[in-house]
């Protein structure tokens, strides 16, 4: 009887269908119009690194460049004057461990939320979120004062003792939501093949959390290297300044160099979340599905 | 190889009772079922004698050794569970071994167990694979595996097959009550599937709220149940309850008077009676038979019902009658198209009544496990 199915003509239907559910040229055309204001600020990125100081001045600001070769001496000198390379390290160092260490400390906090019994939970819970609900602003000050009497401020390890711990509360609540799906039974299955609490932790739950740690790890990594508010109040000394810190402090010492040279900088300073976005992209979205 | 003792075992959380004192003692390589409605707290009791929840009062004793307070490792129990909890992130092998890494077990010693436990099961074209690349039937055989690895003195189930279809909880009943009698392993196992419990205890524990309603092989509780919730919950279709009471009849006799039908009461079958006594009888759908179809039981007596509506089950069918205004459920062997209010004979099996207490629900049956 299967041949007498297939008079019917799939791809046809298969067509039709997607005709009907795909949007009309109406719904296609806004997008295109909305991804285009969108896009604008990249184009004036892209056409502005590739001119000379003298080509950016004399023409229109959204004209094409003459040719690629400017680049080389714009990267050249803002790497030298804005000190980029320190700042680089600087930032790349603070990005590193402060989202490394914060997903590891939340991810622990989180397997203790989910699978621990102790008292009020929910309250500490609430105490560690607290951290995401304020804005950060508040912090500022008091921070401040705090880093200069106990003599950290303008310190490495000062930056990257506050990254570490801004960045723990926002991990923590989706690490929390996340084990707590994870089956409980399989930890069960682990403490009675005879696991540690430690070890179902290391052995069993972290490897499970791998994707949506990842996808935290590169958020909290972004954020970090973006940061400019604290990476200017607390460490603002030339070998402790992070990347955007940096090009701040560049854009204001050289006024007269133009937006190419800047523009140039700050392409330099998000190539590393760009390629950390490219290497974790399949962690990254498989990571917010299940989160999400 | 163990006996399990459980003595006044309770299990509180916060204030309220989930396991009221229980007591039970399985014997060595005995296959014992709990079973029971959801909530009545098999599950937990299961969990304690995995040493997965603390005991708030009692002994376990495990070969005449209270183990209360040892972890679950030190108790030489293994557990297949529910959801299988498989580790997502490790292979079929790695699954198994697991535990025995954790243990210390020498490596060879480890692969010879996982070899042997992959031969009994069948699972060897799959040892690299990872769990979400196996069917529902081998993932459980894989935590069956992962059981038998450590060789435990005490195998524990945790309702193992309700997340399967129901051919292959079937066919994985059949493999597991193959692998006890293989494995000649003391087993507890939970279920709330009373054909489950039947085809696979040597021993049925039947719980209800906190407590064990009754306890025997699946014979004793089909044949003769302790009471009315055992009654009813044994055996399927469910036994029809018929509410009425004791009277004298016009030769001095005692009878039962339902709704439905009267009937003498057999001398010697029930503890003794007055008359007036609220009583409820019981009468399992084999012993209702319809006229024609089935043996002729030994006493009958002859009633006429009429149809309600007939379930087709292909050999059988079970037929909805109305006895007076009661319903009933029949089986009708070799079944025959039946329509709605058809007048239907019946015969009932007397000699296979039972009465329970309207009250309390104890079965008056003579030599009935009265408690």
């Amino acid at each position: 009887m299967a041949t007498a199915l297939d008079h019917l003509d799939y791809d046809a239907i298969e067509r039709r269908e997607r005709r009907r559910v795909r949007g009309g040229w109406g719904a296609v055309t806004l997008a295109a119009l909305v991804s285009l204001i969108w896009l604008a600020p990249f184009y004036y990125l892209l056409v502005s690194v590739f001119k000379s100081s003298a080509e950016y001045g004399s023409g229109n600001p959204l004209a094409l460049p003459h040719g690629f070769a400017p680049i080389l001496d714009n990267a050249a000198r803002v790497w030298v004057d804005a000190q980029l390379g320190v700042a680089l390290f600087n930032s790349a160092t603070y990005g590193l461990i402060g989202a490394s260490v914060a997903v590891l400390v939340a991810a622990m906090a989180a397997f203790g939320l989910t699978r621990i019994d102790f008292p009020r939970r929910t309250g500490w819970f609430m105490l560690i979120f607290a951290g995401t609900v304020f804005p950060f602003q508040m912090y500022l000050i008091p921070l401040f004062f705090t880093y200069q009497q106990i003599g950290i401020l303008n310190t490495r390890f000062g930056m990257i003792l506050f990254y570490c711990a801004i960045c723990v509360p926002f991990p923590v609540l989706v690490l929390r939501n996340f084990m707590g799906q994870l089956n409980r039974e399989m930890d069960e299955a682990a403490r009675m093949d005879g696991a540690s609490d430690w070890r179902v932790f290391v052995s069993i739950v972290l490897p499970n959390c791998k994707s949506p740690m990842l996808a935290l790890f590169l958020l909290q990594f972004t954020w970090i290297w973006n940061d400019l508010l604290f990476s200017t109040v607390l460490g603002n000394s030339p070998q402790i300044r992070s990347v955007m810190n940096a090009l701040q402090v560049f854009q204001g010492a050289y006024a007269s160099v133009g937006p190419n040279i800047s523009l140039t900088g700050a392409l330099i300073a998000s190539l590393p979340t760009v390629a950390l976005f490219l290497l974790l992209r399949r962690h990254f979205m498989a990571g917010l599905g299940v989160s999400a | 190889m163990a006996t399990v003792a459980l003595r006044d075992l309770v299990k509180l959380y916060g204030r309220h009772p989930a396991v009221r004192g229980i007591d039970l003692e399985i014997a060595d390589r005995e296959f014992v079922v709990f079973v029971g409605p959801s909530g009545c707290g098999k599950s937990t009791t299961l969990r304690m004698i995995a040493g997965l929840e603390t005991i708030s009062h009692g002994e376990l004793l495990i070969d005449g050794r209270v183990v209360n307070d040892e972890p679950s490792r030190e108790r030489g129990v293994a557990m297949v569970f529910q959801t299988y909890a498989l580790y997502p992130h490790m292979t079929v092998r790695q699954n198994m071994s697991f535990g025995l890494k954790l243990a210390g077990l020498p490596k060879a010693e480890i692969e010879s167990r996982v070899a042997r436990a992959v031969e009994v099961l069948e699972l060897g074209p799959y040892l690299d694979r990872r769990p979400s690349q196996l069917s529902g039937g081998q993932r459980q055989r894989v935590a069956m595996g992962r059981a038998i690895v450590r060789e435990p003195r005490v195998f524990l189930f945790d309702e193992p097959l309700s997340n399967l279809d129901a051919k292959l909880r079937n066919q994985m009943r059949i493999e597991i009550k193959r692998l006890q009698k293989a494995l000649n392993v003391t087993t507890i196992y939970v279920t709330h599937d009373q054909v489950e419990a039947m085809t696979l205890a040597d021993r049925i524990v039947v719980m209800k709220d906190g407590h064990i309603a009754q306890v025997g092989s699946p014979t004793e509780l089909y044949d003769n149940p302790a009471d009315q919730f055992v009654a009813g919950f044994i055996g399927a279709p469910a036994m029809n309850f018929f509410p009425g009471e004791i009277e004298r009849d016009a030769t001095g006799g005692l009878r039962m008077r339902t709704a439905a039908f009267s009937a003498p009461l057999a001398e010697g079958r029930f503890v003794p009676l007055e008359p007036g006594r609220r009583i409820t009888a019981g009468l399992r759908p084999d012993d209702l038979v319809p006229v024609g179809h089935g043996m002729p039981p030994r006493r009958p007596l002859e009633l006429e019902g009429s149809v309600v509506l007939s379930e087709m089950l292909g050999g059988e069918s079970l037929v909805m009658v109305r006895l007076g205004d009661q319903e009933a459920i029949a089986r009708m062997a070799q079944p025959r198209p039946v329509v709605t209010d058809e007048r239907l004979p019946l015969m009932l099996d007397t000699e296979r009544l039972h009465l329970f207490d309207a009250a309390t629900g104890q079965s008056l049956r003579l030599g009935s496990a009265a408690r």
